[in-house]
């Protein structure tokens, strides 16, 4: 009979069950939206504020002579201060590796023009393939790691074509001092090496790059005389922003903390914990972050995600109140039902259950469809904003579940209880 | 009684004396204004807010000298600087170069407004403290390692004039400054092989003045405003030439269309969503009232008049709603603006009126559906009501 | 001329012939009861009479005009002139006091004026409860409200759907004593009732069976 009276009610009230269930699922969507986009923001951006360049940088212990940025000197390396260019794999095998978007090895090299002026040549990679141990494969190279960088004339090298071995470019400054645009060649030698290039692309970097010449990391190595070696990585990494743990291990190293704060640290994805990972496989090498970017990353980071989270707090508080007020508004006006039911003889506890396990049903199909209503929202965000999709987050599920069924109890328990309250004889005189 | 008097008087005596029915429709009208205005408010205060986080990044502009050597004077730079508008300008850094010698090693040591730096350099990290007074400098990492330098030290900075000067002269001419290490510079940048000392001591230890290399800028601006600030800075003063510093600027619109974009389609759906939600619960208080709906025609009402009974409820509940939302969703936004980034936010006045009205004519089109389609029924059905 | 007059009326609504080819006349000052089982008609009668509904064939001359084709927007224009309106349910509006709700009909037929509805209220005998919401009201005392409501606006007819069917004894004496006193003044009025009680005080008795008049007849027993 109780199952009769439920489908009776859904019968009948048809129309008012899909509104419910409309608002809901509503609600229920733009909670399982936010939950998701909020969840997966820091990620999200983290990706996008890869535009600004490494944050990690890899140079070689013995060395402490950086190419300055100003060129006041020139700190020409000696042998011993190189990294070997063999061991770069490698950084693709750390615990994190997963988070090294991109990284490309430089070299720099004193070379002479052909009207007898110096300028710095810059070896690196620009789209270099690569097969990783793990089978995957990722193109990295300062294509993606100076994103700012405009091409003023010509294109980038591509190394992935044959003919890349003897292309070089040229910054916009030098360019415009030389007269040179792409299509030229350039005959460039150095106490290692005499050669002709041909110029593919001409950039504008908006700073020092301007005067240098870019060139696939081969050709610069000859012209440094030191095949087989780089002389500083820039690494960019998806990392977590700094707490205290990472402030600690970073001021007092790793070798302060105690066991467990270790294994915390290493297997989180924070910038020192990442230069650490770095130093473990590249020989004798220092791996420091880059704080410009760093830095900024982290706060940028943690206020989006805080911004997220209240703007997802706001319209869950929304969605709950949405949900509560139409369902308090629905069963009060069930009066005159609920009325006849106590008329005719049905005690409250059955009352109740009946109307709850009416809105409970409508509820459980407005959620379910709410769900994935909402992962369609979040995945049109994901894809709008950021051009990739929203990682879905199981967490959501009961969360949006709980969320769903509390604000639904807490929207008809009082309302069926103010009902309850009245005298059969007034509800069904209509008062 | 006139008869708008007694419209009034059943509109309001509708909404006092059924109060819980009315106070549900109220609250969903207000949730929803509230998120309207607390969402758009958040929305057109973002890029500046974040601006201001990107500031992080440190300068996005340079001066340099426009003719080919190296140096141009203090007083064009504020000749340049006096063109920015100051609301905007987060931070200003003159700096000059030269080499010096310190335990016979020669190095970089750059003379600084150290405020100015710590201003345009907020992620230089100090290992000690920021020179307070005359004689302190900050040493580079790098450069402290190599040194073997490290905070309390007191080291003699020599700096000798320039090689080819000296020859002429016969002499090598030397000047000497004991400077104190108050702190080491970590950057993880080129920066941290130089000495930084300020530009009274750098004037003192070269004793002369009057000239700088470089002078670094941070503005709070987007990238075109930027650009036209370069090229109206290069004009105005033509000493010097005022470039972006690309790797920020570009990054930093990249990043922040990105997220404007997603405050942006955030409040579209949030505010989609909502209002559908408000919608339905209009829909549902309407709906509850066929019965007088049937009655008022009974008694002799035009569909017109009753539309437009039911809509003045409608609206004076959208504009009290609106009002309350408009009020709540700047307080919720001020709320996240303390909390995220610590300031307060700027307060767009014309978001209650829009609030308001946005509340009005989704409450309205909620409430005018229901009663359209109720007027629609037959009076006598409704009365005779099951 | 007859107030109202209705020639070979039928209502079909899909193959029940709810009314058929039914035929009365009511003269102005006329107290008429409509009689007759569930089904039989009465609903259906009283929605026409009433301008709530429009017959499927014949002619409803009222005033001496055919308003069988009238449109339902002209319809309910002549509804608010002609009728006053009395139902089983009341139906008064739960958020005005008794006064407003006299009012209503006042404010859609030309002005609100107070103090009439006030007298109206008056001379069905609740002066004292005038300021009261309908929930403070008895059925009775609701009933009376409605009464005063339908007779506002001087209408030409007054109509009434079972107006005791939720009234106790003593009550229904009470409405059926403002009932004799309105015709007394000269008021039309036609109760639709199934109550025989109700039926036989009236001055005409038409007793309605599927769908046709099976009697029509003066009351011996009216005074």
């Amino acid at each position: 009979m109780f199952l009769r009276m439920i489908r009776g009610a859904f019968s009948r009230q048809i129309k008012k069950m899909l509104m419910i269930a409309l608002t809901i699922a509503l609600g229920a969507s733009l909670a399982t939206a936010m939950l998701n986009v909020m969840l997966d923001v820091g990620d999200k951006v983290n990706q996008e504020l890869k535009t600004y360049g490494a944050n990690i940088i890899v140079v070689p212990k013995s060395t402490s002579v950086l190419n300055n940025l100003y060129e006041v000197e020139d700190g020409s390396a000696t042998a011993g201060s190189y990294l070997k260019e063999s061991e770069l794999g490698k950084i693709k095998t750390i615990f994190w590796a997963f988070n090294i978007v991109d990284y490309a090895p430089f070299i720099e090299a004193q070379v002479t023009l052909p009207d007898g002026s110096g300028a710095v040549m810059t070896g690196s990679w620009f789209n270099h393939h690569m097969e990783l141990p793990t089978g995957e494969t990722l193109d990295t190279g300062i294509q993606n790691l100076r994103t700012w960088w405009d091409i003023t004339a010509g294109d980038w090298i591509n190394e992935q074509r044959d003919a890349s071995e003897n292309e070089i470019m040229v910054g916009e400054a030098l360019a415009k001092r030389l007269g040179i645009t792409a299509g030229d060649t350039l005959a460039l030698s150095s106490g290692h090496a005499d050669k002709t290039l041909s110029v593919v692309g001409v950039f504008s970097a908006g700073g020092d790059e301007d005067e240098e010449i870019f060139a696939p990391l081969g050709i610069a190595q000859e012209f440094a005389g030191a095949e087989g070696f780089c002389s500083s990585i820039e690494v960019s990494a998806l990392t977590t922003p700094d707490n205290e743990l990472a402030e600690k291990a970073a001021r007092l190293g790793p070798g302060s903390l105690s066991v467990s704060q270790y294994e915390t640290w290493y297997c989180t994805a924070y910038v020192s914990s990442i230069c650490f990972q770095i130093q473990e496989v590249i020989t004798d090498s220092v791996a420091s972050p880059v704080r410009q970017v760093a830095e900024s990353e982290g706060s940028i980071l943690e206020k989006t995600e805080l911004l997220m989270v209240l703007i997802t707090i706001l319209s869950l508080i929304g969605s709950a109140l949405g949900i509560t007020n139409l369902v308090t508004a629905s069963v009060m006006e069930r009066s005159n039902e609920i009325g006849l039911l106590k008329a005719i003889g049905a005690t409250d506890g059955r009352i109740s259950a009946l109307i709850l396990s009416e809105i409970m049903i409508t509820g459980i199909v407005g959620a379910v469809i709410g769900y994935f209503a909402g992962i369609g929202f979040a995945q049109i965000i994901g894809r709008t904003v950021f051009q990739s999709s929203i990682e879905m987050k199981l967490l959501v599920i009961p969360v949006v579940a709980v969320l769903v069924l509390a604000v639904t109890l807490a929207g008809s328990i009082p309302a069926i209880r103010m009902l309850l309250r009245l005298r059969p004889a007034e509800v069904l005189h209509g008062r | 009684m006139n008869k708008r008097k007694f419209f009034l008087k059943m509109i309001t005596s509708s909404l006092m004396r059924r109060r819980s029915r009315m106070l549900v429709a109220l609250l969903a009208i207000a949730v929803g204004a509230t998120i309207l205005s607390g969402l758009v408010t958040i929305y057109y205060d973002v890029p500046r807010q974040m601006g201001a986080q990107f500031r992080n990044y440190g300068a996005n502009m340079i001066f340099v000298s426009s003719s080919g050597d190296a140096e141009f004077t203090p007083e064009a730079a504020e000749r340049a600087v006096a063109g920015i508008d100051a609301s905007e300008l987060v931070g200003y850094a003159p700096y000059r170069y030269e080499t010096v010698l310190i335990h016979e090693q020669p190095l970089v040591a750059a003379g600084t407004d150290l405020a100015g730096a710590k201003a345009t350099s907020p992620y230089w990290y100090i290992d000690g403290a920021w020179p307070a007074a005359d004689g302190e400098m900050l040493v580079g990492n790098e450069r402290a390692e190599l040194l073997g330098l490290s905070v309390g030290d007191t080291v003699t900075v020599i700096y000798s004039t320039e090689q080819d000067e000296a020859d002429e002269a016969g002499v090598t001419a030397e000047a000497s400054l004991d400077m104190k290490v108050c702190g080491i510079l970590e950057t993880g940048g080129s920066e941290e092989e130089y000495i930084y000392l300020s530009m009274e001591d750098m004037e003192r230890l070269t004793g002369n003045e009057g000239k700088l290399d470089l002078a670094e800028l941070s503005i709070s601006a987007p990238g075109e405003k930027l650009q036209s600030y370069a090229e109206r800075i290069s004009e105005a003063v033509p000493e010097i030439s005022a470039r972006l510093i690309k790797r920020v600027t570009e990054s930093e619109s990249t990043v922040l269309t990105k997220l404007q974009a997603l405050v942006l389609l955030v409040t579209i759906v949030v505010l989609l969503l909502t209002m559908i939600c408000v919608a339905t619960t209009m829909t549902a208080v309407v709906t509850e009232r066929r019965k007088e709906i049937g009655l008022r025609k009974a008694l002799g009402a035009s569909d017109r008049e009753i539309i437009g009974e039911f809509m003045g409820e409608g609206l004076l509940l959208g504009g009290i709603g609106g009002l309350i939302g408009a009020g709540l969703g700047f307080a919720f936004a001020q709320m996240v603006s303390v909390n995220v980034f610590s300031s307060s936010i700027s307060f767009q006045f014309w978001l209650i009126p829009v609030t308001i009205l946005v509340s009005v004519a989704v409450t309205g089109l909620a409430c005018l559906m229901p009663v359209r389609s109720a007027t629609e029924v037959d009076p006598a059905l409704v009365l005779k009501g099951e | 001329m007859s107030l109202l007059e209705l020639n070979n009326i039928s209502k079909i609504y899909g193959d029940l012939k709810a009314l058929d080819n039914v035929s009365l006349k009511v003269d102005t000052g006329e107290w008429v009861a409509i009689m007759g089982p569930s089904g039989s008609g009465k609903s259906t009668l009283m929605n026409i009479i009433g301008c709530m509904d429009k017959p499927t064939s014949g002619e409803v001359i009222l005033d001496g005009k055919d308003i069988a084709k009238e449109s339902a927007k002209n319809l309910t224009a002549i509804r608010r002139d002609k009728i006053g309106l009395i139902f089983q349910q009341f139906h008064l509006v739960n958020y005005l006091t008794a006064v407003e709700n006299v009012m209503v009909s006042q404010y859609y037929h030309s002005i609100p004026d107070e103090k009439e509805a006030l007298e109206a209220l008056a001379r069905v005998g609740l002066a004292e409860r005038a300021r009261h919401l309908p929930s403070q009201l008895s059925g009775g005392e609701q009933q009376r409200v409605c009464i005063a409501r339908a007779l506002i606006n001087y209408p030409e007819i007054v109509l009434a759907d079972e107006p005791t069917g939720n009234l106790d004894e003593a009550n229904e004496n009470i409405v059926l004593d403002i009932f004799k006193q309105l015709h007394r003044e000269g008021t039309t009025l036609i109760v639709v009732t199934h109550d025989p009680e109700v039926g036989e005080v009236a001055q005409r008795t038409i007793t309605l069976e599927h769908g046709k008049i099976l009697r029509d007849a003066k009351n011996p027993g009216f005074e």
